[in-house]
């Protein structure tokens, strides 16, 4: 039977970005590496003549989505800033490439995570990178709060 | 031989979609990981291992869809979705494991959905 966790508080302490909800946070970010990954190796040994632009996106994509899962699943400070670099670099590149693909579909005749803003994948690669940073964000102030 | 299979597919979405409802439920309850959801997790691991019994049985028949990289890494990929999740959301003594059992619910439910796309004569 389960029971209700004694308090919602910070009575179960998070003690590092890998729980509470950095748990869920992770999880979505292994998921994407690994489809993210797979997807660029089929589509990089299989067919790379079709699309290059696309399918070296694709492969960007998922060193991003790999370095920020390992990053938020450690969790030490100097991780925590590589998971803000690679949070950023994944914001940024959704965006960027969502806009170059919707600009010149020409580029992108074969689909990349981030084409369209990550809509093949219902816009999870948009709204990851923020629940990221704002989860990021948290645990920076902490890091402050309690130094400073 | 195919259209009869559909039932395995679509059994799957039902079964991922309602354990991310009772997972997510769980989560807004603020509720640990329990039993039932372990339960629900691991019938959802029997039927996408049947569910790739069944493609592997159509592989063996000779037919292969376009892209058949891609529907092996799904085969693999698949029946290692409840496994992880079970791990990592046990790893998690707060409303937030239930939450990464939600994932793996409705990442069961659009697996099938890519499958047909993948192979269409994998029926949902």
């Amino acid at each position: 039977m389960s029971e209700p966790a004694a308090s919602s508080e910070p009575a179960a302490r998070a003690d590092s970005t890998r729980t509470g909800p950095g748990r869920l946070l992770v999880a979505v970010y292994g998921l994407f590496a690994l489809s993210a990954s797979a997807r660029a190796a089929v589509q990089i040994a299989t067919k790379f003549g079709h699309a290059p632009v696309a399918y070296v996106l694709s492969a960007f994509a998922a060193a991003v989505y790999i370095l920020a899962t390992v990053t938020l699943a450690v969790g030490s400070p100097v991780a925590r800033r590589i998971a803000i670099v690679s949070c950023s670099v994944e914001l940024a590149g959704v965006l960027a490439v969502g806009t170059w693909s919707l600009a010149d579909p020409a580029t992108f005749p074969d689909a990349t995570v981030w084409s369209g803003y990550g809509s093949g994948y219902g816009f999870v690669p948009l709204v990851l990178p923020v629940f990221g940073l704002l989860w990021l964000r948290r645990w920076t102030r902490r890091a402050r709060a309690s130094t400073g | 031989m195919s259209s009869v299979n559909g039932a395995v597919p679509t059994t799957i979405i039902v079964a991922g979609l309602a354990l991310a409802g009772y997972a997510l439920l769980m989560t807004a309850l603020n509720r640990r990981m329990s039993v039932i959801l372990l339960g629900a997790l691991g019938v959802l691991e029997i039927l996408l291992l049947v569910e790739v019994g069944i493609i592997v049985a159509k592989l063996a028949g000779g037919t292969h869809p376009a892209s058949l990289p891609t529907l092996i890494g799904y085969l693999i990929a698949m029946p290692l979705v409840p496994v992880a999740a079970g791990f990592w959301g046990l790893l998690e003594r707060t409303r937030w494991g239930p939450a990464v059992i939600a994932v793996a619910g409705l990442v069961a439910a659009v697996l099938m959905v890519r499958l047909h796309q993948i192979w269409p004569i994998i029926h949902v």
